[in-house]
């Protein structure tokens, strides 16, 4: 018997990773700003979305893929307001490339400043599966508990950006946004933070304002 | 619970080269896993043995380790302080540990298995450009 030991060192994610640095690439060029939604069930992402759109009426232009286990609820709830299709991975725990990029065809928008990835409400494994977009964003609501940070190392460090939402809550729970804040940046230093009450609107613009840089500075640099 | 679909793109680049080296199975592979690979290592195994029951797995289980980029030290970071010991800064980088790497193939080759045949340059890793071959009897 002859074994020989090849040595590879490589990234088990090293295909996928590559190939989502060409889809990211892409919609660069296009001018589309891809946005993937990370957080635990409940946060209020498609909330986050639907105030997104009312204030982005009649101004940019946006779409949606929304990821879940089961059911079309959260796209018709999205519908009335801008082009949104449903990803139901059957069971799976997150979404990868594969699926947003039928969905991005499904979608068949020509052009669109924004696309939002809703992925399936979970903080674990989607931070582990890079769609190709260029900003990461973590969608935490105050009754969840300013523990959640330190709790899902991963999901915040990938992230560039955290929603904190439900902010009108803040009087009836014990949440500190000065410790989640803290303990996010010790994570991530360069994360930014937007306090938003989606359901009422609050917050919405300096999130939006937000978006509408990063699409900017995501220009100038093709 | 990613580890399944994972094990499964493992066990494609563990097949693809056993078939460049002329191999007849692949007896051990070999992976580093940290804390911010985002995997259970038990639930890595358990996939791996449903699915290569023949085939040995070794884990290692790697610290996370950074880079300072202030200070230039490197060093295992403890409780997710994404912050340098020695300096205080925050503008560190992860340099190991915040993946899962497929570290080494052991395939078992024909007894006139061209010990000098060429790897693919696909191979390469593109992080560290390792890639040797070793052989044993």
């Amino acid at each position: 018997m002859t074994y020989r030991t090849i040595t590879i060192a490589r990234d088990v994610q090293f295909a996928a990773k590559q190939t989502a640095a060409e889809s990211r690439e892409r919609f660069a060029r296009q001018g589309t700003l891809v946005v993937n939604l990370l957080s635990s069930p409940g946060s209020g992402k498609t909330s986050l979305l639907q105030a997104t759109a009312r204030h982005w009426q009649g101004r940019h232009t946006m779409a949606v893929l929304v990821g879940d286990i089961a059911t079309d609820r959260d796209a018709q709830r999205l519908t009335p307001l801008v082009p949104a299709v449903q990803l139901t991975t059957g069971g799976a725990c997150h979404l990868d490339l594969a699926l947003v990029q039928r969905g991005w065809e499904a979608l068949a928008v020509a052009d669109v400043e924004f696309l939002f990835v809703e992925n399936v409400g979970n903080l674990v494994c989607p931070a582990s599966h890079d769609l190709g977009e260029h900003l990461r964003v973590i969608v935490l609501s105050v009754p969840e508990g300013d523990d959640k940070p330190a709790k899902y190392p991963k999901a915040f460090r990938t992230s560039q950006a955290l929603v904190i939402n439900k902010t009108d809550l803040l009087p009836y729970v014990p949440f500190s946004l000065q410790q989640a804040t803290e303990d996010a940046r010790l994570i991530q230093p360069q994360l930014e933070m937007f306090p938003v009450a989606a359901l009422h609107d609050e917050g919405i613009e300096a999130w939006c304002a937000y978006l509408e840089r990063q699409r900017e500075r995501l220009r100038e640099a093709v | 619970m990613h580890e399944v679909s994972l094990v499964r793109s493992l066990l494609e680049q563990v097949d693809r080269i056993v078939a460049e080296q002329g191999g007849r199975a692949a007896v051990e592979v070999r992976v580093e896993i940290g804390p911010l690979s985002g995997v259970e290592p038990l639930l890595v195994k358990a996939a791996f043995t449903q699915f290569a029951s023949d085939c040995t797995l070794i884990i290692d289980e790697v610290p996370l380790t950074a880079r300072c980029q202030s200070c230039n030290t490197a060093f295992e970071l403890e409780n997710f302080r994404f912050v340098c010991p020695h300096c205080d800064s925050r503008e560190i980088s992860v340099i190991r540990g915040d993946a899962i790497r497929l570290m080494s193939v052991t395939v078992d080759v024909p007894e006139d298995g061209d010990v000098q045949q060429a790897l693919p340059t696909e191979l390469v890793s593109v992080e560290t450009g390792l890639c040797t071959t070793s052989e044993r009897r």
